[in-house]
């Protein structure tokens, strides 16, 4: 159900554009005009303002370099070529995939977590589905200050109790490597009550009488598992994907929380939104307009090829 | 697990155990922030971790009035989150509406338009939306901060959504009783999109409160800002290190959400599984 | 609608534009004290909030109709902003300067000269300098800083070492930093922390000690591969490297001042705007201050921040009237009192040293007898970052220190070329 709206976005266009076909609409094809405009131009005029022409203006600005006070001239193709050759951009590409693929380990988690929410006969189902949820209801910026103190390489709560099991831990959100994980584990706690209640909602779909059947059949609980609810739950778990991929990308304010500017890590962890922001506060506005072309290309592919992908793994009834 | 018996009763201990730890890593940050904002910065700065602090102290929470415009701020992010919901709730309703019911030239192209934003990161328009706001004057103003975030293509789709989803044989029968579109929206789907405004409602609510950097750009004095720029403005310095009450202020600032979310609990998850349905 | 909101936009734009232009005649006419008009007042040392509060106060008294609304971002976003808001002339009616970016925003025209009512006599001529550009001053200079070592009584006694003494050498420093670490690992105690996001605290001052500099007088070449740097930047390197003072991650995940004041530290290279904190600080009695040691030479680098007039202002008069007060031996003294700064204004600094138990007089005679300018060029941002970006290996060991330097040296002096081109 889920997928079936996203293929009517791509649908959509095509379809209802030019030459309404039906009678129907020829019949009060003027009338609704006036009405549309009514109900949609404003709606339309704020996202073409505050949304689509900046859009438009970025791409201009990436042919442009600016002087340290907001003038500027047009360079033409040289912000993308400085591009090509820059191993900052290379390394906050990895970087940024790198973060969505954990995001993305995060997945089975809520579906297994969702799974055993959606027990016949748990109880205090409410109370934990609560409690998986608080996350993603709590303000980045302030819950992120907790998790600096908790991975504190020095007075953290983590490395007190890895020390406990004999283990000296590192400084968590400042260590080459290791932040990126820290990182991306703050962003799965924050998700994950998201995924679960989306899945969830999706396992509620399934008809009971699929489990009923396969129990009589003697199947166990674990191949019910892997063969009702994983297939039948495809199409929500690829809703949840595209969700994720999409966050994954635009990684930046945990990022900013989490690390701040001056870590002596973030150069290596940082993610290509994060790149951009550097650069707008360097003030090299047109070569971070031409990096926010990169992330929308990139988006753009990934979602493609999510979509593409899906034939071969979502089930749809 | 996979060796259990089918159905068995007994098999949900494994499911609680599971449930349990996961709830209590879940909840422990908020628990291990609430304890810290009450002790001293000794107890944060210690070895091993203090687990309880050592002198309680709750003016810690009095403090951040001192320190933080924490009432002109907490202001400006109900205002915001006011203008934010009755604007997305309004236009959204309206233009999904629209785009479900009607029929009109370029409806797909329009759109497609609007839903491509979906797919741009905000850093990308963040520069020209400054430009915009400062050229209208509305630098360190409520509806500057306010005003992008009233449209929504998320919205829209979602309202869209709904719409499709309703039965038209309530509309027909209106329309040949002679109402109008306006009539018909307002009288007969507006009440039956009730779900779905509420839905849009909480997400535009979660959302806009959180919002951090387009506030952080356009508010640049401490008392036009909402809680969230000024949290992480107090946070990014190193000058300000008293760390317990940071963290209370945190605590302030997340509580009036958390507090919503606990009492509407079953409303806010509804709200979220819906968005996602859609 | 678009449409009418870019031409809003536009005429707006106009309007600021005429507003500015019509201020521009009566600019330097400050004595009305019955005009009305509210300004902004920005920096970014919140400690300094009370002194700041009270000055304003203070201003009203003079201007009962200038509001002035303060601004405080923190260090580490306040010139990002201020770029921005420079690139659409919407900064702030008075802000804080300092060194590293003062060449910047005058050679851009971006600020207003001070007033005949600024007499330079008042301040030291070194402060002055730095705040003159093509012979015009621009800054009010506010206050400067030294830097010395904070030590801790209390740790010292308890590991056993004697406190530091006039005229102690880079190996004495570096022994008691050893001994406290060692003696003091199991309560997480290092014997000395130092910030090194930046030069001024740490780095920047070792290289003079040790006989080098980090741009050369005429700011076209830079210092950092000459053996004198490297020895003052490997001095640096050796501290974290045995455990002296804490690595670059633990500085991160906790501040310098953190360290410090919560008694994790038993010694803190820092400069006067640390008293601000530290005076009010839990330990504030086991506090005591020390000149830096000693290498070739005995330095420090001295630095001071200015205040400033945006050219863009739209009330000019009323954002002159608060410089104008700002540069008063009055707001200076209510500074020094504050303990939020050592005061440029001359004559006005022993409030500044009465303002804590602790010696601060260090700072003064180190000001007067081995301070050497603040680097800096037109650009200084630039080569900042590449510090920034290339100093941490060598600090953390990853790469010899002399490598790195070369590196830093040439790719500086590309920068540097670059700004005079």
């Amino acid at each position: 159900m889920t997928s079936s709206a996203v293929h009517e976005v791509g649908v959509a266009a095509p379809a209802a554009a030019p030459a309404p076909p039906a009678g129907r609409s020829k019949r009060r094809g003027r009338s609704d005009l006036g009405w549309a405009l009514v109900f949609v131009l404003p709606l339309f005029a704020g996202v073409a303002l505050f949304y689509l022409w900046p859009i438009v203006r970025n791409f201009w600005f990436s042919f442009t370099e600016w002087g340290p006070f907001g003038d500027s001239e047009w360079v033409g193709f040289d912000n993308y070529a400085e591009l090509i050759t820059d191993a900052t951009m290379g390394r906050a590409i990895l970087n940024t995939l790198g973060y969505t693929a954990i995001l993305l380990c995060g997945i089975p988690l809520a579906v297994y977590f969702a799974s055993l929410l959606n027990r016949p006969g748990l109880r205090f189902a409410s109370v934990f589905r609560a409690a998986f949820f608080l996350p993603y209801v709590a303000m980045p910026a302030a819950i992120s200050m907790v998790w600096r103190i908790i991975y504190n390489g020095d007075f953290g709560i983590l490395n007190y109790m890895l020390s406990l099991i004999g283990i000296d831990g590192p400084s968590w959100l400042s260590t080459e490597g290791v932040a990126l994980v820290a990182v991306a584990l703050v962003g799965v706690w924050i998700s994950l009550g998201f995924n679960l209640i989306i899945l969830s909602a999706g396992m509620k779909g399934i008809p009971v009488e699929l489990y009923e059947a396969a129990s009589l059949d003697g199947a166990t609980r674990w191949k019910q598992f892997t063969t009702i609810t994983v297939p039948l739950l495809t199409p929500s778990i690829f809703f949840v994907s595209v969700m994720t991929v999409i966050s994954g990308f635009q990684l930046f304010d945990l990022l900013y929380a989490l690390m701040g500017t001056t870590n002596p890590a973030i150069d290596k962890t940082q993610s290509v939104v994060y790149y951009f922001f550097t650069n707008i506060k360097t003030g090299d506005n047109g070569y971070a307009a031409a990096i926010g072309v990169v992330i929308l290309l990139l988006v753009g592919i990934f979602t493609v090829l999510q979509f593409r992908l899906q034939k071969k793994w979502v089930t749809y009834v | 697990m996979s060796k259990r018996p089918v159905g068995a009763r007994e098999s949900n201990t494994i499911a609680y155990v599971v449930l349990t730890v996961g709830a209590v890593v879940m909840i422990f940050p908020f628990v291990w922030q609430l304890i810290m904002s009450l002790g001293t910065n000794a107890d944060v700065i210690s070895i091993p971790p203090s687990f309880w602090p050592s002198e309680f102290k709750p003016e810690n929470y009095a403090n951040v009035f001192d320190r933080v415009p924490f009432l002109s701020q907490f202001g400006v992010s109900v205002a915001i989150t006011v203008i934010r919901t009755i604007g997305q709730l309004v236009l959204c309703s309206m233009a999904g509406y629209a785009f479900a019911r009607m029929y009109f030239p370029f409806k797909g192209v329009v759109l497609a338009l609007i839903l491509a934003i979906l797919m741009v990161p905000p850093q990308v328009y963040l520069l020209p939306q400054y430009q915009i706001i400062q050229g209208l004057g509305w630098l360190n103003t409520v509806i500057g901060i306010a005003a992008p975030g009233i449209f929504s293509a998320f919205g829209t789709f979602m309202m869209r959504q709904f719409f499709m989803g309703l039965p038209p044989e309530l509309e027909e029968a209106a329309r040949l009783d002679g109402a109008n579109q306006f009539q018909i929206f307002w009288k007969i789907m507006l009440p039956l999109a009730k779900p779905g405004l509420s839905a849009l409602a909480i997400i535009t609510v979660l959302w806009s409160w959180n919002d951090l950097l387009w506030p952080l750009i356009v508010a640049t004095s401490a008392e036009s800002m909402p809680l969230s720029a000024g949290i992480a403005t107090l946070t990014s310095g190193r000058t300000i290190t008293d760390y317990p009450m940071l963290l209370a202020a945190a605590m302030m600032a997340m509580a009036p959400v958390l507090l919503l979310f606990l009492f509407m609990q079953r409303r806010v998850i509804d709200g979220v599984a819906f968005s996602g349905l859609k | 609608m678009r449409r009418t909101a870019l031409l809003a936009g536009v005429a707006a734009t106009a309007l600021l534009l005429t507003a500015c232009s019509s201020n521009d005649g009566g600019s330097t006419s400050t004595a009305d004290k019955d005009m009305t008009a509210e300004i902004s007042y920005a920096y970014w040392d919140a400690t300094q909030e009370k002194a700041i509060d009270q000055i304003i106060e203070e201003f009203n008294e003079e201007y009962p109709n200038i509001t002035v609304k303060t601004d405080v971002t923190p260090y580490s976003e306040f010139f990002g902003k201020l770029q921005t808001q420079a690139s659409s002339d919407t900064l702030p009616d008075v802000f804080w300067m300092n060194g590293p970016n003062f060449q910047l925003y005058a050679s851009n025209d971006k600020l207003e000269p001070v007033t005949d009512a600024v007499d330079p006599a008042n301040y030291p001529q070194a402060l002055n300098d730095l705040y003159s550009f093509d012979g015009t001053q621009y800054g009010v200079p506010k206050d400067y800083d030294t830097v010395a070592v904070f030590y801790n009584k209390a740790l010292f006694d308890q590991a056993g070492v004697e406190y530091p003494t006039e005229g102690w050498t880079w190996d004495e420093f570096h022994e008691k930093a050893k001994a406290i670490s060692d003696a003091l690992k199991a309560d997480g105690v290092y014997g000395t922390v130092n910030g090194l996001a930046g030069g001024q605290e740490m780095y920047y001052n070792t290289i003079l000690q040790a006989g080098g500099e980090v741009i050369s007088a005429d700011s076209t070449t830079s210092g950092y591969d000459s053996p004198e740097a490297i020895a003052g930047l490997q001095f640096v390197a050796d501290l974290i490297a045995d455990g002296s003072a804490p690595t670059l991650q633990q500085l991160s995940d906790t501040p310098q001042n953190v360290w410090f004041v919560n008694g994790k530290s038993a010694m803190f290279w820092s400069g006067t705007w640390s008293n601000a904190e530290l005076r009010e600080s839990a330990i504030v009695d086991d506090i005591e201050v020390a000149p830096l040691p000693k290498d070739e030479r005995e330095a420090t680098v001295i630095h001071g921040l200015a205040n400033v007039v945006a050219k863009s202002s739209k009330n000019k008069a009323a954002a002159q009237a608060f410089q104008n007060f700002l540069a008063s031996d009055r707001a200076a003294v209510i500074q020094a009192e504050a303990g939020a700064a050592l005061p440029a204004f001359n004559g006005t600094q022993e409030a500044f040293v009465a303002s804590a138990p602790y010696n601060l007089q260090v700072f003064l005679d180190e000001a007067e007898n081995s301070s050497f300018p603040y680097p800096v060029s037109k650009n200084t941002a630039a080569w900042n970052q590449l510090e920034n970006e290339l100093l941490p290996a060598a600090f953390s060991g990853e790469r010899p220190v002399a490598e790195v330097a070369k590196e830093l040296a040439e790719k500086m002096n590309e920068a540097l070329a670059e700004e005079n081109e």
